[in-house]
């Protein structure tokens, strides 16, 4: 309790993503259907019409239901990304510190490639080559995002490889890829989970600056999308892109706060121990 | 110096192989793409089936993939970067006119993002959890969550649009005929905006990270006695702190090189600055292999360069790095 | 019908509403054209070759129409819609097997050398007819050419060619560069297609990549009265707001070409200093088409194409994408076009119940949750009214139970998709009517033409009778009697639409008050700008 009281911050960012997240859940139940569908007037400001409180965009669509909706693109973006950047990296991360040797170079040489390439640029050729989709978006953000948790994730084997638990797994004969997997990942985890709150909060910014060049899934909202719509008649219509915009800040920085909060609070209870 | 001799022999042994992946791997992105040159060519001219077979011919692009990659792999042994199909010019050419404003663009960004940020860092770190530290935190990290793409344009609009403080684009006047001072200063002007989009996430960045760098070393045993010893708090703060916390910015410094040139592809889109990052998206848009080989393999060539030398000022700097370098 | 000219009237009066208040403040000023001055104008994009007689486009006729002249450019009075500009006259023989053309005396290239019949003859038969991308339809006949004196030009045609065609695509198809520059080396690599040199009253001074062309005033012009600007000036601005920015902080002076959003017209109408012009686009018409893939089998029916049809709001798509500044289509050729247009073909009346009950008659019923099959609409991406269109049409389809799935491709990638793998169920195209059905719209219609042609039939239509039109047309020589034809092309499209247009449009132009003599001809943009002034 103290703990919490003392980062007010990491309240805050708690706060954030829950009110997301029920937005995401109730986006369904509160606005069924397509929330592209043409519901009224185009270009309808926020306020005036109570059935579409935030006003309509330049098809006519609900901006409140692409809201909700669209909390849900870009939660489920971020998580996937994050997920699957963190599952590659802890993985091949593992493998390279507890191997050693020329596999160790191999896949850290990889590793160089993929830190050496510009992350935005790399995902921007993928997403071009393959055509925008939610999935194919997720992967590209995940490709440019591996290589943080895969250094973590070595930096912390090499560290945990020469203990005696694993020295004792050696003993019993366990499978030395058995013994990466289930004996030092496990342990070499939690600082790589770290980085998550990071990589959630880069891969919803990335999906809105693709989206904002064209690179978006046209048959799904997301925030991005929702600012690249609306920034042709930002000057004449500016909540279109003001709406969105903020939601968007607000998600990072919760992510970012919550994230900051619960390292500190793990740092607090390693320094208490 | 034997030292810093190893670590850079086995740093270039490495690059190679980094290159060669880089290449090899973006060739194979780009291959796979639906739509070659001539496809992206037609889009503004159309023609018909005869017209179409001669271009596809006459740009090679009727020889196989393998074919290709190793006559462009065979080409880049005598550093030659080959002919942009897009440009019609040699691409070494393309990006050299491109580079110097990509490399003012990201030395003017890091160097505010570098020195305001660490700057504010420190001011906010030399009294950690007052009130001015919070507000710090809190006001970068808030920057930190904006997109670039959103400020740009609110920048424009409030400080090109409405003041006219600065230009809405471009790198310098037109034909203005401005030569020495006079251009440098017309740059900068034109500058300021897209400079500002692209440098304020990463000032954000380096506060926090110098910030939470001294939060570190205040606890450390050696502050302690400094304190003990008499020194003024100012002394303390800059002669101990501050740099012990700056030499993970450091590393951070090289580690974000590749990273500023992602974003700069919407900074320089938005703001029409010809840098490499809009010609990488007009590459990818145009499907011109060679040209985005070139513009990766000069950005890669330039990352590693950069991390190299924050390597070897990180091993003059810092004494300790001898001692882990077994594990690096 | 009654419904159309509604619509039609009302679009028209809007927009000259527009233009009246926009262009009063101009009226109160001086008429008389000044001299000097730099007008610098947005440019979305670099064009790789500005060879204008190599590359008949919009985008490279944007900037190298002030270098490079055409035989004759279009005219809102002239005969034929016609007026001169490298020839002073025309005239076809009875056969259709010649056509000879009277060239202008006393034009120098901007090298100080003189323009002579050997060069049109060059560009004609080393350039349009094997180059060209529009050319090798037209001049496919084209054997040699007679040069009786410097000034004469006689094409000799192997087959009988319709001298309405030929004359129709004058003004884009017959850029004349210099002989003496081209006749060396391979014509494709020449240094001249990146700085043209031509008669025109402008010359290629120099290009920035990723920045500028300037363009400096040609004082040798033949014009009666040489250039009013000293230089012109392409600003590129590749991001889609920045035009409209520009403008507002007077750092141009003329965005052609839409590069203002329509979204934005209406607010910048409202700015002290710029107006907004409707006018000048007459001659480069762009048509919104739904092309269909008839392999796909629901799509083979005509009583789903005819549903399709009645599914789409033309009139919400001319006042909500368009936001006006577009006239619903009737059919594939466009309004506005006075030679062949004709509005006696069926029409497809916005009808949501009857599309249902055709899809019902057609034996795809709705299932358990309300849809009846899908597909994938591949929208163009080059526009941002196709794309928009795309979003639109998916809801369209949707309220008649048909789900499509929106796939939003690069420009390569979608030529790729649908020009030569037929990966697509519907597309939504943005082809260009180029003044005769004979080199733009009866491509989409026609069969037997090879994978991989852009903008082409792709979908894998097939109609005899449409076919035969075509074909006679194309050999038909009395003007009267070809134009008939077309107009039963017409007909026989709509009846049973092998694609389906929904509306065409043309681009608008914001300049500021002080830019003089703009949109004085149909294909203004793209023509020579040689009486264009700037108020100083």
């Amino acid at each position: 309790m103290r703990r919490l009281a003392s980062a007010p911050e990491a309240l805050v960012g708690l706060g954030i993503l829950a009110a997301l997240t029920v937005m995401a859940l109730a986006a369904s139940m509160l606005f069924p259907g397509d929330p592209l569908a043409i519901k009224g007037a185009p270009l309808l400001p926020p306020f005036q019409d109570w059935s579409l409180p935030l006003g309509t965009d330049r098809l006519g669509r609900d901006v409140l239901a692409e809201l909700f909706h669209g909390a849900r693109a870009s939660l489920a973006v971020g998580l996937a990304a994050a997920a699957a950047a963190i599952a590659v990296g802890a993985v091949v991360g593992t493998l390279a510190g507890f191997a050693g040797g020329i596999v160790d170079e191999a896949l850290m040489r990889i590793t160089d490639a993929f830190q050496t390439v510009p992350s935005f640029l790399l995902a921007l050729a993928f997403v071009s080559v393959v055509g925008p989709s939610l999935t194919v978006v997720v992967i590209a953000i995940a490709l440019s995002a591996w290589t943080g948790p895969a250094r973590v994730a070595r930096a912390e084997v090499l560290s945990i490889r020469e203990r005696d638990f694993v020295a004792g797994a050696r003993v019993i004969g366990m499978h030395p890829l058995e013994i990466a997997l289930r004996e030092v990942l496990p342990n070499a985890l939690p600082p790589v989970l770290a980085l998550s709150s990071v990589i959630v909060a880069s891969a919803i910014l990335i999906e809105a600056a693709l989206s904002f060049l064209g690179l978006g899934d046209p048959n799904r909202v997301t925030w991005g999308g929702m600012i690249a719509e609306g920034r042709t008649v930002l000057r004449s219509a500016p909540f279109l892109s003001i709406v969105p915009g903020i939601a968007l800040v607000l998600t990072v920085l919760g992510v970012y706060l919550a994230g900051e909060g619960v390292v500190e609070g793990t740092a607090v209870r390693k320094g208490l121990s | 110096m034997s030292r810093a001799f190893l670590l850079l022999r086995r740093r270039l042994v490495g690059s190679v192989f980094v290159l060669l992946i880089v290449v090899v791997g973006t060739f194979l992105l780009l291959e796979a793409a639906p739509g070659d040159a001539v496809d992206a060519y037609l889009v503004s001219t159309g023609g018909d089936a005869g017209l179409v077979e001669a271009m596809r011919q006459s740009w090679g692009l009727d020889q196989s993939a393998a074919t290709r990659l190793a006559n462009y792999l065979w080409a880049l042994l005598h550093l030659d970067l080959g002919q942009s199909v897009a440009f019609s010019r040699p691409i070494r050419d393309v990006i050299l006119e491109r580079l110097p404003v990509t490399l003012i663009l990201m030395g003017a960004s890091t160097a505010l993002s570098f020195g305001l940020g660490s700057a504010l860092g420190i001011y906010a770190g030399a009294r950690p959890g007052s009130l001015r530290d919070r507000f710090l935190s809190t006001a970068s990290l808030a920057l930190y969550a904006v997109p670039g793409f959103w400020l740009a344009l609110v920048l424009v609009i409030v400080f090109a649009v409405d003041l006219r403080w600065f230009p809405i684009s471009g790198f310098e006047t037109i034909a203005s005929g401005k030569t020495g001072f006079a251009r440098a200063a017309d740059i900068a002007h034109h500058l300021v905006l897209p400079v500002t989009s692209l440098g304020v996430i990463y000032l954000a960045l380096y506060l926090r990270m110098m910030r939470a760098g001294m939060a570190e070393v205040w606890r450390l045993d050696f502050i302690r006695a400094a304190r003990a010893k008499g020194l003024s708090r100012r002394r303390i703060v800059l002669a101990h702190v501050a740099r012990n916390a700056l030499l993970p910015l450091v590393t951070m410094l090289g580690l974000q090189s590749a990273q500023m040139l992602g974003g700069s592809v919407v900074i320089e889109s938005i703001f029409s600055v010809p840098g490499l990052g809009r010609l990488a998206q007009e590459a990818v848009a145009l499907r011109d292999t060679p040209l985005l080989l070139g513009i990766i393999l000069v950005s890669a060539v330039l990352v590693i360069l950069i991390n190299l030398l924050v390597d070897i000022a990180y091993a003059f700097l810092d004494p300790r790095v001898g001692a882990s370098e077994a594990g690096a | 019908m009654s419904d159309f000219s509604l619509t039609r009237r009302s679009v028209l009066s809007g927009a000259a509403l527009l233009l009246a208040s926009t262009a009063l403040p101009t009226i109160g000023r001086a008429q008389e054209p000044q001299k000097g001055g730099r007008l610098t104008v947005a440019a979305d994009s670099e064009p790789r070759n500005l060879n204008p007689a190599i590359v008949a486009s919009n985008g490279v006729f944007f900037i190298s129409s002030k270098i490079v002249e055409p035989l004759a450019e279009a005219d809102y009075e002239g005969k034929d819609g016609l007026s001169p500009r490298l020839a002073v006259s025309w005239e076809g023989s009875e056969d259709g097997k010649s056509v000879t053309f009277k060239l202008r005396e006393g034009v120098t290239w901007h090298d100080g050398k003189p323009f002579t019949s050997a060069d049109v003859a060059f560009s004609a038969l080393q350039i349009w007819k094997p180059l060209q991308n529009l050319g090798r339809v037209v001049f496919k006949d084209l054997e040699a050419i007679e040069t009786p004196d410097e000034h004469t030009a006689v094409f000799k045609f192997a087959k009988p060619t319709p001298f309405q065609l030929i004359r129709n695509a004058l003004p884009a198809l017959t850029s004349v560069v210099p002989k003496h520059v081209y006749e060396n080396g391979k014509i494709e690599e020449n240094p001249a297609n990146t700085a043209p040199i031509g008669t025109g009253p402008f010359k290629f001074a120099e290009h920035k990549a990723g920045q500028y062309y300037r363009l400096e005033k040609n004082a040798a012009y033949w014009g009666k009265s040489e250039p009013n600007l000293d230089e012109i000036v392409y600003q590129v601005l590749p991001d889609r707001s920045a035009a409209a920015n520009a403008l507002e902080a007077e750092e141009i002076q003329l965005a052609a070409f839409s590069a203002v959003p329509l979204a934005d017209l209406d607010r910048i109408s409202k700015v002290p200093g710029l107006k907004v012009v409707t006018k000048g686009y007459e001659g480069l018409t762009y048509q919104l088409v739904v092309e269909i893939n008839h392999r796909r089998k629901e799509l083979a029916d005509v009583k789903v194409r005819q549903a399709i049809a009645h599914a789409i709001d033309r009139d919400f798509v001319v006042k909500t994408i368009f936001l006006g500044y577009a006239e619903t289509a009737t059919g594939p050729v466009p309004k506005n076009d006075k030679q062949f247009y004709t509005p006696d073909v069926p029409a497809y009346a916005f009808d949501v119940a009857k599309a249902n009950a055709l899809l019902d008659e057609a034996g795809y019923k709705p299932g358990a949750d309300g849809k009846r099959f899908k597909l994938k609409l591949l929208p163009a991406p080059y526009f941002n009214e196709t794309k928009q269109f795309g979003d639109y049409l998916r809801q369209a389809l949707a309220a008649i139970g048909i789900d499509a799935e929106l796939v939003n491709n690069d420009s390569a990638a979608h030529m790729k998709a649908v020009y030569t793998d037929h990966a697509f169920d519907l597309a939504v195209g943005p082809p260009v009517f180029r003044g005769d059905p004979a080199i733009s719209t009866t491509i989409l219609a026609q069969s037997g033409i090879p994978d991989g042609v852009p903008f082409s039939n792709q979908g894998g239509y097939k109609n005899a009778d449409i076919d035969a039109i075509i074909a006679k047309a194309a050999e038909t020589l009395d003007a009267k009697a070809r134009t008939d034809l077309y107009k039963e092309f017409q007909k026989k499209v709509v009846e049973d639409l092998p694609f389906i247009n929904v509306a065409d449009w043309t681009f608008i132009s914001v300049a500021s008050d002080k830019v003089g003599n703009i949109a004085d001809n149909p294909r203004w943009a793209v023509s020579n700008w040689s009486d264009t002034w700037l108020a100083q």
